[in-house]
């Protein structure tokens, strides 16, 4: 899910080992990218041919964990044939007295980043799509154990992560004992997602609070709970929370909810609390699960915008990668230029797309049952967290391009915002007033300049005639 | 503070009948427009309509900057002047750059006009692809002879399409030079209505519909007291001139007037400080026996100091390239929107005189970066070609997380730039911070990857210890 | 594309609105543009209508008697009172140099920071420290440009006496002395000996010194930790310490030393923040840290840098404690912009565009909350502190502007 997870300061250079480890690989950022090639692999664990494999993290009881110890259950690569793909299970289990199950999934991701760091490994996906490539250069150098693996990540992990006080390191390799795992795994896996999906905002204490993006939107906080993740879409609660106890002195920090006036909205006192503390006086007060009112404040890297429609009273949704104007007529760009940089724009907010899954999504401007209109890519993709009712009443750009059309389809599929339009006019414009005039007098011409040249235009008539000419060229008027 | 422009309150001020008429297929897409200044509201012709007259009035004044915004002149070299949304950049952005104006005295000789108007109209200077001049001319009264400065008003409008500034404390003489034709039509700013003369000139600018400045050094007690009274007058193209002390004690209040004047429109609502200010860091130049050079480079780094202090518009006196040049650059990065990164022209840029065997090294288009990465491998003495990659002006480190920089992009550049006939070998040396991408892009434009040091500073060192790997 | 084609008739009026006007205006729309040659055109009745586009009109309209301005008797009264705004918080104060009494052998302190207000916003409040000018020496001869070198020539070999020259004859409040041989490119120099020439040099001057590594991450820690032993109680400036420097060992000696640390970063805020909590989770008190955000030269950034600045002072008085403390302004920089030394008809002399860019890039710090600044010029140093003179109300005037339009001849 994030890509954007940043290597510790301490690996900004090649690391040298501790004195006691003389690893026979380099490790080091510059190995990120490296890709092992068919012709250039010793063997390879998981990929397309192989039905099982797996890699987990577990969060153990100090007692249960054994630091250091890394073992290989089964064949380890001497025993294997070159070029082979073979299952495999990765096993790595973590002590620590500020550690617990919920950090489990962002420590599993970083198996990914620095698995990487070696030199001669190749590791993509994760879970179990989890794809290993050992190079055949670094076989031969010396990295002809998967211990060398274990020990490497080992290191890896304590060096960056120092709440980790224990680690243990298990390959299981062989087919009967992976069975036994993997089926654990799964199971760890499913309750998991249950757990991160199930979580409500009314079973934690605690909300978190980022603030990386600052440098670029500098009163821009982003609050984030069990039901509302960040507008980048990488980082969750859970995220939030173990970066937090990772580096107390980091962007991620908690945020005591303090009392709740509003669960629809979504409004706090400790969130206004910290939103006002460090906005710096900005933004006094936000809501969490609305575009309107005091939205939450978007910064400038969120993955999609949720947009009120006027006309069709409801809002619609367009992502980053969707190009060309969506059902209003703006684009992506446009719409993020007027919804970034730290302020609240109401009617527009920048969400993530996982929010879209969230049960609170939007709740306090109907949620889902809002959704007039959005690209058909992210209908897609997020097609389980869509009411089953509402799945064909939501427009994409295949049903509607304008405005009119919208309409139209919303009219023919019955959408629970056509109750909106027999409603009183616009639930936010005021009715317009009379106006004192202005305190001085206001000047004959308008606006002194901007006239328009002439209004109307002229007509050109003629009668009976015979127009020869060599040449006429037709072309498209450009625009300014 | 007034309440500010949104895309939805906007758009609750405009018809909402989508009826296109302003060639935007909704009312939500002019909204956009109107707020990113790009439209006007005249340019939705039912806003024009008596049923949405109050309505106008109310967008107007939502969507207009808290400085007033001022053109000064006609035509092509016509330019804008306030229109400030925001007193410090970080907060959005700075609109509408300093005019600079360079003068022309009545007491010069009409060749030395002449020169010095051309010598202003065909300024140009590119800097990172932007092509950067000076904007108008002021014409001071100093013979004391009213149909000279006439003269010399209307010879400066002949000899240049420049906007002008009048510059007078003598009413006649104002009037005598704005009755010259070409001058009426350029719409001068009159300088300056002052307390001793605020009626004559503010009736001459009434009646000649040009915006018209106020002088007033004394304090800014007197300043509002004058602007509020050519606003009841009728006026509103005002244009505040607080007075430039350039030496001693007194420029502390020179500068602090020009803080007060912002914050006061843009954070108290103050109408009457809700326009553009002028600078005269031309009086450097004041004083008997002045040494030319030293006044210039005075002038130059006052004109500079109020750049970074509101200053809408200066008028200033050398004519020095060196002079010049630190102003309008300056000038150019205060300017720049902080929101959208500086980026230079990608392609491929050769470093010192290198050969099909120098070593190919990659980097991004963004100014900074660039700037960075070629004065350091320059002043490192380091041959080379330097491929620089649009990633849309972001940084290595940005443009890899947000997606810009890619192997297809590298892949592109490597063809569109033709770095192919240029080398004999096919190893690329990137950046330390994009090595997640390595292999990627070995694959696609299928040039062994190098992978470099993470900071340009160790270039030279890095391709020195790595020889047998870049070796080619 | 060549066609020859009659238009049809329709009702009487030539209408291009027919077939083929459609067919035309559909492949003008796909092509952009299309050429039809030798065409004749017989019609009935064709009619043009011309509507011009809202175009902005530049000339003005004379209005001469039909709008007067509205009468008005005498000029209106007003109140007028500074817009004054009040903040919670203050920036810290850093005090560089020892005297006798204080363990020291400076002949004066220098104390830079403490700002109440953003800079030179006097009518707010007056800010208890002047901004420092330091002006920059090296341990050996190195390549400066020659509007720098021509006042150094003579001191080049020698750090001391190069100090004494900066000190006293172009009046640095503050000596920073880099010790650039040290890099392992370069020299190498040792920790102990780079610590010898920290000792010459505060023999040399009664001033306040900053000393500085080579930029070389792994080294300068250890060049650093040595020194501040040697300047045991001077309240000399370390400089720097980054995020992925050994930054403990720096704070450390610091603390022990009685000296105070630069946290450098490269223009980013966060990264600033971090950097901050990170040394001051050391221990190191706020009145020991001086942020260098970096300075980006004229032409080369200098806008990142204003900004950031504006940024840090607002952000520090409203009362962000990670932001509190005073700024260094690399102001030196601008010698590394080609405008400053290249020679090129074009700009004009380099003797005054050199110091001028210096000069600039320091008085846009200066305005934009700087405390602190490294430059090698030393005109740069006399305009800045004139200019900081005048700013808190100092100096005379030889001649006032009221009448400067005349007075300018």
């Amino acid at each position: 899910m994030s890509d954007k997870v940043c290597a510790p300061d301490e690996l900004r250079d090649e690391i040298s080992p501790a004195p006691e480890l003389k690893f026979p690989m380099e490790i080091g950022e510059m190995y990120e990218g490296q890709r092992i090639r068919r012709p250039e692999m010793y063997v390879e664990f998981g990929g397309v041919d192989v039905p099982k494999k797996f890699e987990l993290v577990l969060v153990k009881e100090m007692e249960e964990v054994e630091d250091g110890k890394v073992e290989v259950l089964g064949p380890d690569l001497p025993e294997l044939s070159v070029g082979g793909a073979y299952p495999l299970g990765i096993l790595i289990q973590v002590a620590g007295k500020k550690l617990d199950k919920d950090i489990e999934g962002v420590l599993e991701r970083r198996v990914h980043y620095f698995s990487n760091y070696i030199e001669g490994i190749m590791h993509v996906n994760q879970r179990t799509d989890v794809w290993v490539r050992i190079g055949r250069k670094a076989y031969d150098k010396g990295l002809n154990t998967l211990k060398w693996v274990g020990r490497a990540l080992a290191m890896l992990f304590r060096r960056s992560l120092p709440i980790i006080e224990k680690i243990q390191v298990t390959f299981i390799t062989d087919p009967t004992k992976l069975e036994e795992y993997y089926q654990k795994a799964v199971e760890v896996y499913k309750t998991r997602d249950a757990r991160a999906r199930g979580l409500m905002e009314e079973q934690v204490d605690e909300f978190y609070s980022c603030v990386l993006c600052q440098s670029f939107a500098p009163t821009h906080v982003c609050i984030i709970t069990p039901n509302r993740m960040g507008g980048c879409g990488s980082i969750s609660w859970f995220d939030a929370r173990a970066s937090s106890n990772v580096d107390p002195k980091g962007p991620n920090f908690p945020v005591k909810k303090g009392e709740c006036l509003d669960p629809i909205k979504g409004v706090y006192t400790g969130v206004d609390d910290v939103v006002k503390e460090r906005s710096l006086g900005a933004i006094q007060h936000i809501s969490l699960h609305t575009i309107f009112g005091h939205p939450h404040t978007s910064c400038g890297c969120f993955e999609s915008i949720a947009y009120f429609i006027p006309e069709v009273e409801g809002i619609g949704i367009v992502h980053r990668d969707f190009k060309g104007p969506t059902v209003n007529g703006l684009t992506f760009s446009t719409m993020a230029g007027h919804t970034s940089g730290g302020t609240q724009n109401e009617g527009f907010l920048g969400i993530a797309i996982e929010y879209m899954r969230s049960s609170k999504f939007l709740q306090a401007d109907g949620g889902w049952s809002r959704i007039a209109w959005m690209p058909s890519q992210v209908k897609e993709r997020v097609r389980d967290a869509i009411p089953p009712d509402m799945f064909d009443l939501i427009a994409t750009e295949n049903d509607a391009k304008t405005v009119g059309e919208l309409k139209e389809f919303l009219k023919a599929k019955n959408h629970p915002v056509v109750q909106r339009w027999k409603e009183a006019p616009k639930e936010e414009a005021a009715p317009p007033k009379e106006e004192e005039p202005a305190a001085f007098g206001v000047p004959m011409i308008p606006e002194g300049l901007e006239i328009p040249a002439a209004a109307g235009g002229f007509k050109i008539i003629l009668r009976n005639a015979r127009i020869v000419a060599d040449k006429v060229i037709i072309k498209r008027a450009e625009k300014e | 503070m007034a309440k500010k422009a949104t895309l939805l309150s906007v758009y609750q001020l405009l018809p909402q009948t989508n009826c296109g008429k302003c060639n935007e297929i909704t009312c939500m897409t002019f909204a956009s427009k109107l707020l990113e200044r790009r439209a006007t509201i005249e340019e939705c012709p039912p806003m024009t309509e008596a049923q949405y007259k109050s309505q106008a009035v109310k967008l107007r004044e939502l969507v207009a900057p808290p400085i007033r915004e001022i053109v000064l002149g006609s035509g092509e070299r016509s330019v804008k002047i306030g229109g400030k949304e925001v007193v410090y950049r970080h907060e959005l952005t700075l609109h509408n750059p300093t005019a600079i104006a360079i003068d022309v005295s009545d007491k010069m000789d009409d060749t030395t006009i002449v020169a010095r108007c051309r010598f202003v109209e065909c300024f140009q200077f590119t800097r990172i692809g932007q092509k950067l001049s000076l904007d108008a001319m002021a014409v001071r009264f100093a013979s004391g002879n009213a149909e000279r400065f006439a003269q010399a008003a209307a010879l400066v409008a002949k000899s240049s399409s420049l906007p002008l500034i009048l510059c007078s404390l003598d009413p006649e003489a104002l009037r005598l030079a704005i009755e010259q034709k070409d001058v009426l039509n350029r719409r001068p700013l009159l300088y300056a209505a002052t307390k001793d003369n605020w009626r004559e000139v503010g009736q001459l600018a009434m009646q000649y519909n040009c915006p018209v400045a106020v002088f007033a050094p004394d304090d800014l007690k007197n300043m509002k007291s004058l602007v509020r009274t050519l606003r009841a007058m009728g006026l509103e193209d005002i244009v505040l001139d607080p007075g430039f002390f350039p030496e001693g004690g007194r420029m502390k209040d020179s500068i602090e007037r020009l803080v007060m004047i912002r914050r006061a429109a843009v954070n108290r609502d103050d109408k009457d400080f809700a326009y553009p200010i002028l600078v005269t860091p031309a009086v450097a130049w004041m004083g008997d026996n002045v040494d030319e050079r030293a006044a210039a480079y005075k002038e130059s780094y006052l004109a500079s100091l109020v750049i970074t202090r509101f200053a809408d518009a200066m008028i200033l006196h050398s004519t020095d390239t060196w002079a010049i040049l630190p102003v309008i650059t300056l000038r150019q990065g205060a300017y720049t929107d902080p929101r959208k990164p500086v980026a230079v022209e990608a392609g491929l840029r050769e470093i010192g005189k290198p050969n099909e065997k120098a070593p190919v090294l990659l980097t991004t288009n963004f100014a900074l970066t660039y700037y960075t990465v070629s004065n350091d491998i320059e002043s490192q003495g380091v041959t080379c070609y330097l491929l620089v990659l649009n990633t849309e002006g972001l940084s290595v480190e940005s443009s890899v997380a947000g997606g810009q920089f890619t192997a297809a992009g590298v892949k592109d550049l490597i063809g569109s730039s033709k770095v192919e006939s240029k080398v004999a070998h096919r190893k690329l040396i990137i950046p330390g911070m994009a090595a997640r991408l390595s292999g990627e892009i070995e694959d696609l434009a299928k040039w062994e990857v190098i992978v470099g040091p993470r900071d340009s500073s160790e270039i030279k060192e890095f391709l020195e210890r790595r020889s047998e790997v870049v070796q080619t | 594309m060549a066609e020859s084609d009659k238009v049809s008739e329709k009702k009487g009026e030539s209408d291009l609105e027919g077939a083929l006007a459609r067919r035309l205006l559909k492949l003008a729309e796909k092509f952009g543009e299309i050429e039809l040659d030798n065409v004749t055109m017989t019609v009935d009745e064709l009619t043009f209508l011309l509507q011009p586009a809202i175009t902005r009109l530049q000339r003005p309209i004379t209005r001469g008697e039909l709008v007067a301005a509205k009468p008005v008797e005498k000029l209106l009264e007003v109140e007028f009172a500074p817009p004054v705004e009040t903040y919670p918080a203050q920036m810290a104060e850093v005090q560089l140099g020892a005297t006798r009494n204080e363990g020291g052998t400076r002949g004066r302190a220098v104390k830079v920071g403490g700002a109440k207000a953003l800079p030179f916003y006097g009518f707010e409040a007056v800010n208890p420290n002047r901004p420092a000018f330091a002006m920059d020496v090296f341990d050996m001869p190195i390549h400066l440009a020659k509007a720098v070198r021509q006042h150094f020539e003579d001191v080049m070999g020698d750090p001391a006496a190069w100090a004494r020259k900066c000190a006293h004859e172009f009046g640095a409040d503050i000596v920073s002395l880099n010790l650039v041989s040290t890099d392992p490119g370069i020299k190498n120099t040792s920790p102990e000996d780079a610590a010898k020439t920290v000792e010459a040099v505060l023999h040399a001057v009664d001033v306040p010194v900053v000393v500085g590594g080579s930029g070389n991450k792994q080294k300068d820690p250890l060049v650093l930790e040595k020194a501040a032993e040697v300047a045991h109680g001077e309240k000399c400036l370390l400089n720097s310490v980054s995020t992925d420097t050994d930054y403990k060992r720096v704070v450390n000696a610091a603390l022990e030393h009685g000296h105070s640390v630069v946290a450098f970063t490269p223009m980013d805020i966060n990264n600033q923040k971090k950097l901050n909590r990170l040394l001051l989770g050391e221990g190191l008190p706020k009145t020991q840290l001086v942020m260098d955000p970096t300075t980006g030269a004229l032409g080369y950034g200098i806008e990142y840098s204003l900004s950031l600045l504006e940024r840090i002072r607002l952000g520090a008085l409203l009362g962000d404690t990670e932001l509190q403390m005073p700024v260094l302004s690399a102001a030196s920089n601008a010698w590394g912009a080609r405008e400053a030394w290249m020679k090129t008809e074009e700009w004009g002399p380099k003797e005054f565009r050199g110091p001028l860019w210096e000069t600039v890039t320091g008085l846009t710090m200066l305005m934009s909350g700087a405390d602190l600044f490294m430059v090698s010029h030393p005109a740069t140093v006399r305009v800045l502190k004139q200019i900081t003179e005048n700013l808190n109300g100092l100096g005379e005037a030889k001649y006032t502007v009221e009448n400067w339009v005349a007075a300018l001849g």
